[in-house]
């Protein structure tokens, strides 16, 4: 990679303008990642073409290492399967690396989204722990930073629809904690009113969330689909989802992107590599060495990032968000970083190396954005964090408080609203009334052969 | 029923405005969809090969010169993700309607339609006011993957409905009425009706409601209990008997979900023995669900057993003496119905 572009051959095989729009040399995600160079090989006997392609990787470190199956003996001489891991695990943890967009007051914002994110789930863990919650808990340890600075890149009037570890997301666009925590305990009150748990809930009229559903990648051909029902309407927004090493196994997540690729709608797809999928560790999901390489099958621009500094995640996810309001397509931004809990809280994740658990540790990004804020920036004095961090306990224990209050449903509340009737609800365009072509082509009877008789 | 390919001379729709139009079942579909275009700025098609080729068998031949590559969109082969677009859009209050180019390929969208589509409004409020529409079903010679008659596959999904329209008038009612509808709705064009068949169709503007059966044929003795192009092999076995002095009512069924029961009720207690007739296969079919809500709602008039004409339970088979063997025939109607009338 990082081959130089002979110009001639870039412009014949570099990027092609689609449907009218056009990727300009100043966005430095998408002209970077889209270049493609050409060179003629000057090895081997058979002349041919060796293009390469970029993918931009905004980390700080590179971490290496590799996990596998390893089959031992124990004393009684029988056969165990366990996951080894090799690799450099001591290495220091690098800074976070400062945003070219965010201002101050903006990345103390992101910084008290992902406390209360983190917090939350404590909160959770514990109404667990209580008997209070409903099935299980899932959780978002490690992954607050990409949960929280990719949503708060979004604007007003973008849409997103977040998995099951994106609790965070949901709190960046508005939602109360309450509404998490009473789904968890599938209260009356909870948005769905008892009928799903989870983040499984949505707003299409305030803050343009679409449900998730537990099958993964099915949101990204959804949010493509928004995308384009805005178009239509005149408008180019910014549609951001997410989806895991694991998720992106899946057929639909191929058939979304390649959807919002060809159609060019603003999709903008978190790949969150946290390297396991339940118990199952990334390279028994793909073969690839990033996953960002997937987005030079789809044309598209893609690019890494370190999933657990807030600044990198917000900057690629920024980038992202002004590609897709300019109309110019989606962006896939890989992240990575670990999950740092079982798949559910039932899940101890036994199976992950130790080490591994300790490497990530480090690299907290609640820690580490923190750190950054008070000691590298100085952006929050010791005291003000403080003050910040017993304001955001306050309001869980608030919204915790108004959660266990709430009812369980009644049990006849699980009948009715199975079909939108009676005029509960009036559908109209969401952003303007789409742009129609006049026409004068009148309406003929078509004659033409079909395919079965 | 005529086997005739029909071709009419091209007519000019906006200036010629008979009373009565004869139309064929695809060309009321396709008049249907293009009238709701022009009347509704948010509808707009979205599938395979529908664009300037216009379709498979070119139900929106001729959209894409009149609406634009904006309205009438080429996608991708990715039925998931035509589906997945469909539903994102008509969240932002459009009114998709997507084509699969045969019906069989639906289930390669299975986990969209049933677990996104169709929860929706019960679980999160928010309506999916879309249009899932194609070809289906048998008489052609498609083999296992181009005749399938998959409409069950959705009445076992609560939020969707399913239409199965039978003639040329409810088939253009139909499309504008699942067009107008707030719900996801999957319609399933008969495609050996496409050509077949022709009737005077309204000019003017009107919808057939979704849920509500019509007595294609009334009579006294016993009813038969169908929908799709079964309707026309039971008219046509109902000729047969009225010669022999068997007078048949027929009920179309028009929507097989949510089935009107009242309906289904009201031609039992008039005639007092039924047959349910449909090409899907016979286990696990709408026949067992008819019979149901007959012993629910009608059990105490009865004068014979339900009697049930449906597809093997197996796959479609492709070779014609092989499906015309799979699919319910003329004669198998006419035998039934003479067996239920000496009972």
């Amino acid at each position: 990679m990082g081959n130089k572009k002979p110009k001639s051959k870039a412009s014949s095989n570099g990027h092609r303008p689609r449907n009218g729009t056009y990727r300009t040399a100043t966005n430095p995600v998408g002209a970077a990642a889209l270049g493609r160079s050409v060179e003629r090989s000057s090895t081997g006997s058979r002349n041919h073409y060796l293009r390469t392609y970029e993918i931009p990787d905004y980390r700080l470190e590179q971490p290496e290492f590799s996990v596998r199956q390893l089959t031992e003996k124990d004393k009684q001489g029988q056969e165990h399967v366990r996951y080894e891991v090799t690799g450099d695990l001591e290495a220091p943890v690098p800074p976070i690396r400062d945003s070219k967009f965010l201002s101050k007051q903006q990345a103390v914002e992101i910084y008290r989204y992902m406390l209360l994110n983190r917090k939350m789930e404590i909160a959770l863990e514990n109404l667990y722990k209580q008997g209070k919650v409903v099935g299980g808990v899932y959780f978002g340890l490690g992954q607050e930073a990409c949960s929280c600075a990719s949503a708060y890149a979004l604007d007003k009037d973008d849409w997103f629809a977040p998995m099951i570890r994106n609790q965070g997301a949901l709190l960046v666009r508005g939602f109360a904690a309450r509404d998490t925590m009473m789904q968890y305990m599938a209260k009356a009150d909870s948005p769905t009113k008892g009928r799903d748990g989870t983040s499984h809930f949505g707003d299409i009229e305030k803050r343009n969330m679409v449900s998730p559903i537990s099958m993964l990648g099915d949101l990204i051909p959804v949010l493509s689909g928004v995308a384009l029902g805005a178009r239509l309407q005149g408008h180019n927004i910014a549609v951001m989802t997410w989806i895991g090493d694991g998720g992106q196994s899946t057929g639909v997540t191929y058939e979304g992107i390649n959807f919002a690729a060809v159609q060019n709608l603003g999709l903008v797809l978190i790949v969150e590599s946290n390297l396991w999928a339940y118990s199952t560790p990334s390279n028994m999901q793909y073969r690839c060495q990033d996953l960002a390489e997937r987005a030079i099958g789809y044309g598209i621009p893609g690019v890494i990032v370190d999933g657990t500094d807030a600044c990198q995640v917000y900057d690629a996810a920024r980038d992202a968000v002004e590609r897709a309001h300019a109309g110019e397509g989606p962006t896939l931004i890989e992240a990575k970083m670990m999950r740092m809990k079982g798949h559910a809280i039932h899940d101890a994740a036994g199976y992950v190396p130790k080490e591994m658990f300790n490497f990530w540790k480090k690299r907290d990004p609640l820690s580490r954005f923190e750190n950054y804020l008070v000691k590298a920036k100085k952006w929050l004095t010791p005291r003000e964090n403080e003050a910040l961090i017993a304001e955001v306990d306050e309001v869980i224990e608030a919204e915790r408080e108004i959660a266990v209050n709430s009812p369980m449903p009644t049990p006849e509340s699980a009948e009715g609203g199975v079909f939108c009737e009676n005029g509960c609800h009036e559908i109209k365009p969401k952003y303007d009334v789409p742009k129609v072509k006049k026409g004068s082509v009148a309406y003929k009877e078509t004659e033409a052969a079909v395919h079965l008789k | 029923m005529a086997d005739v390919f029909l071709s009419l001379k091209p007519w000019n729709f906006e200036t010629l405005k008979p009373d009565l139009m004869q139309l064929t079942y695809l060309e009321a579909i396709r008049q249907g969809i293009w009238e709701e275009m022009e009347r509704d700025p948010t509808v707009f098609c979205l599938g395979e090969d529908i664009g300037i080729y216009g379709g498979a068998f070119k139900v929106t031949d001729g959209f894409i010169d009149r609406f634009g590559p904006e309205r009438v969109i080429d996608t991708p082969i990715a039925e998931s993700a035509i589906v997945g677009a469909a539903f994102g859009a008509s969240l932002t209050g459009m009114r998709p309607v997507a084509e699969f180019q045969f019906m069989d390929f639906i289930g390669c969208a299975f986990n969209q339609i049933s677990n996104m589509v169709a929860k929706t409004h019960y679980l999160w409020g928010a309506p999916a006011p879309l249009v899932l529409r194609g070809p289906s079903g048998g008489y052609v010679h498609g083999g296992p993957f181009h005749s399938q008659n998959p409409e069950m596959w959705f009445v076992h999904n609560p939020g969707l409905k399913v239409i199965c329209p039978a003639t040329p008038s409810d088939a253009k009612g139909l499309i504008k009425a699942a067009i107008r509808d707030n719900n996801p709705c999957v319609f399933f064009e008969h495609k050996y009706l496409y050509r077949r068949i022709k009737e005077e169709v309204p000019s003017e503007d009107y919808v057939v409601p979704i849920g509500k059966a019509r007595i294609a044929r009334e009579g006294r003795d016993l009813s038969i209990i169908t929908y799709a192009a079964m309707v026309h092999t039971a008219l046509e076995a109902a000729e047969i008997l009225s010669k022999e002095g068997i007078d048949l009512e027929i009920l179309d069924l028009r929507t097989v979900s949510p089935l009107d029961r009242e309906a289904i009720a009201q031609t039992v207690k008039k005639t007092n023995k039924v047959i349910i007739l449909h090409e899907h296969s016979r286990t696990g079919g709408l026949a067992g669900e008819i019979s149901a809500i007959i012993n629910e709602e009608a059990f105490d008039d009865l004068d014979g057993p339900i009697v049930r004409i449906a597809g093997l339970d197996s796959a479609i088979p492709f070779s014609p003496p092989q499906e015309h063997h799979y699919l319910p025939k003329l004669e198998d109607v006419v035998r039934e119905a003479r067996g239920l009338k000496a009972y």
